[in-house]
């Protein structure tokens, strides 16, 4: 064991203060934290709680809809994140819809979506866009290029979203943040040293056990004063100004709207939409797709769990009906997903050992 | 077509005719499998006749397997290679020395003469070094679209070590765990290979028979039964089989998480991609399971073979925690290491 993790570490399983909640937002921190077992290190007192940070999770049912809808009445091929594929929908998932015939193709990166849009040019192509500040650019640099070259038949379904409104949707629920390293990459710090102000605090966090044990000790050390704070505990990568080249592309293509968060409801200008000026790659436009309201499974308490209100193991269908072999919940479908990290590394007791 | 413009013709292709059972199926048998597998028990009869009644234990293992790896070769081998690796490994794993394979072919129509003439000179390399003889089979051709390229099953059969029982009910609390190399390597390879991803990596697959690793192993020990369980790590890597092993020995698996061996560059692929090295294919490595006594004696073994060389004891086997497989981390806690789900790559093998 290094000296940085031994010193953090002795922090962590040291703590004596006062009852904290810690929320990380961020889906592979989720990830990292169960794979590393790091909440074993942690005493009673330190709550440490996975809010609304896998970009699957939160995307609602509606959204699944209108990619089904889009492969079976509008027969346009839709490119997506393998995740995606399995969430389910009011009505089933797109890999039922694959099932019974609708062309559903699972990418990696959004550029491959437009390769294959300039590959098969009498399909209508459609990419799932969803995603955070980190992924965003990645559909921006997608629609650039589609631009470009005069690639017509691609066009995107967006579900992007910003975190600045969910911090702040979230904060009486939490005590202090684990932020997102790489979201902050992109946005820089300005924001979540501003929150400070409405008495937010956190900690930027790297996804190395080294780095996340360093977060998590900087905030139980800072949180003793009692007053709201901001450290950037990721310097090797973020920077005070983020990425503005990034935010620039997305700026170009995107503009803010409302947007749905699953568990969480409509949180205003959350969400990132096409601009009018590119409209045609609007797929809501170019398909005049039908307003959904989606319907969830009224038993998954996945709404609960995104706003830590409640464990994994609390929803009645975790481990029972929803595994990660029969998700019935989006949470249960992300490897980033609370549901899923709880059950692949806990079982159905508490993170083991 | 005759014999000899089959050979002479570069562009030449498998066609229907080729598995229709007529001159043509003679030809390319001739041409293409018995001229690269020839040794004297290769049939040109319906059935291979063996002389199993001279294995000394008088016991034989059979095994068989079918290969349909998309792509049919990739860095480090291609499917003619890993349908003899796959079938005598898992009679070495079973403590026998793997001595006749049969092979069947489901070839897609137009697969170029010269592709096949690759894979069967692949197949009788491989089962050279492997010390087992290739003794009868069998060539099917399918309409284009109806096999991808080119499909093979192998079937085995090895002459068991006198007192081997290595088996997967058999390990025990004290039992160390090796493998034989740095583990993920196929997977890897082959996710590289198939350029879903835009990643380059120089990742070359590990497939590669072992037979000769663990006779050398029940020879180094002077109680062949000490050798308590043998598995090749494939589909679903080492992970998979620990959870295996686990399950059904009903015991606890503790891992140690630094020593396990993987090269920096399968590491690189898995952190691109999120995945977990531990659960990518191998075609060449083994999860041995022996009491602590004897694993330095293995390891050194394996070492001084090729295939080998990255040999290392990884964990051990402990009485808590029966069924379950933990991680020792660089962080001092003991995570579960989660059970493999349905997402593991298709077409690997």
């Amino acid at each position: 064991m290094n000296t940085a993790i031994e010193k953090a570490r002795a922090i962590i399983t040291g703590y004596r203060g006062p009852k904290i909640r810690i929320m990380e937002v961020c889906g592979t921190h989720t990830h990292e934290i169960f794979r590393l077992g790091i909440r074993s290190l942690l005493p009673e007192n330190v709550e440490l709680i996975s809010g609304p940070g896998c970009p699957v999770c939160v995307t609602p049912v509606s959204y699944i809809d209108e990619a089904i809808f889009l492969a079976e009445e509008r027969h346009a091929t839709i490119c997506t994140f393998g995740d995606l594929v399995r969430v389910p929908g009011t009505a089933g998932s797109l890999a039922e819809a694959r099932s019974r015939g609708a062309r559903i193709q699972v990418v990696y990166t959004p550029l491959d979506a437009v390769t294959y849009a300039e590959e098969h040019p009498r399909e209508e192509v459609v990419f799932l866009s969803v995603g955070f500040e980190t992924t965003t650019p990645s559909a921006c640099l997608a629609l650039k290029r589609a631009e470009a070259q005069d690639i017509a038949n691609f066009s995107l379904l967006t579900a992007n979203k910003t975190m600045p409104a969910a911090y702040e949707a979230m904060a009486s629920h939490t005590d202090a943040y684990l932020y997102p390293g790489h979201v902050c990459a992109i946005t820089g710090t300005s924001l979540p040293e501003s929150l400070t102000q409405q008495g937010i605090s956190g900690a930027v966090a790297g996804f190395t056990a080294s780095e996340l044990l360093t977060a998590l000790a900087v905030i139980l050390e800072k949180s003793r004063s009692g007053e709201p704070f901001f450290v950037n505990a990721y310097p090797r990568v973020v920077r005070p100004a983020g990425n503005p080249a990034a935010r620039a592309l997305v700026e170009t293509y995107m503009e803010p709207c409302d947007a749905i968060w699953r568990g969480l409801g409509t949180l205003k200008a959350s969400g990132l939409k096409i601009r009018s000026a590119f409209a045609p790659r609007d797929a809501r436009v170019r398909f005049s797709l039908p307003s959904m309201s989606g319907r969830e499974n009224p038993a998954c308490h996945c709404g609960a769990i995104l706003q830590g209100l409640e464990r994994p193991v609390d929803c009645p269908l975790y481990g029972r009906a929803c595994t990660p072999d029969h998700p019935i919940g989006a949470c249960m479908v992300s490897r980033e997903g609370a549901c899923s990290a709880y059950y692949l590394y806990g079982g159905l007791g508490r993170n083991f050992a | 077509m005759t014999t000899d413009d089959m050979h002479s013709d570069r562009d030449a292709c498998i066609t229907l005719a080729h598995g229709a059972g007529g001159r043509q199926t003679a030809a390319l048998i001739a041409r293409v499998f018995a001229r690269h597998f020839q040794n004297p028990d290769f049939t040109a009869d319906d059935a291979a006749i063996l002389p199993v009644g001279s294995f000394a234990a008088g016991r034989a293992a059979f095994t068989t397997d079918g290969f349909i790896v998309s792509p049919w070769q990739f860095p480090g081998g291609n499917i003619g290679k890993l349908s003899i690796c796959g079938t005598v490994n898992d009679l070495a794993c079973m403590g026998a020395v793997p001595r006749y394979l049969s092979c069947a072919f489901q070839i897609e129509e137009g697969f170029p003469l010269q592709d096949l003439e690759a894979i069967a000179a692949a197949m009788a390399k491989t089962a050279k070094t492997a010390g087992v003889r290739i003794v009868a089979g069998d060539t099917k051709v399918a309409g284009r679209g109806q096999v991808d390229k080119v499909f093979i099953t192998t079937t085995g059969i090895g002459e068991c070590m006198e007192g081997a029982h290595p088996s997967g009910s058999r390990a025990e609390a004290g039992d160390a765990i090796i493998v034989t190399g740095d583990i993920g390597r196929h997977g890897a390879a082959i996710l590289v290979a198939r350029r879903d991803f835009a990643i380059d990596a120089a990742i070359t697959s590990d497939c590669a028979p072992l037979a000769a690793a663990v006779k050398a192993m029940f020879d180094a020990i002077p109680d062949r039964a000490a050798i308590h369980t043998i598995r090749d790590a494939t589909r679903g890597g080492v992970g998979t089989v620990l959870h295996e092993i686990a399950a059904e020995s009903q015991v606890g698996i503790e891992l140690n998480t630094p020593a396990i061996p993987v090269a920096p560059e399968v590491r690189g692929v898995c952190g691109l991609l999120g995945l977990e090295p531990l659960y990518l294919a191998c075609e060449g490595r083994l999860v041995i399971f022996a009491p602590q006594a004897i694993a330095p004696t293995l390891v050194e073994v394996l070492r001084t073979l090729p295939d080998s060389r990255q040999a290392a004891v990884i964990g051990r086997v402990t009485p808590d925690f029966s069924g379950r497989v933990v991680l020792n981390t660089e962080i001092g806690t003991k995570p579960l290491l989660p059970e493999p789900s349905g997402e593991l790559l298709p077409r690997i093998c």
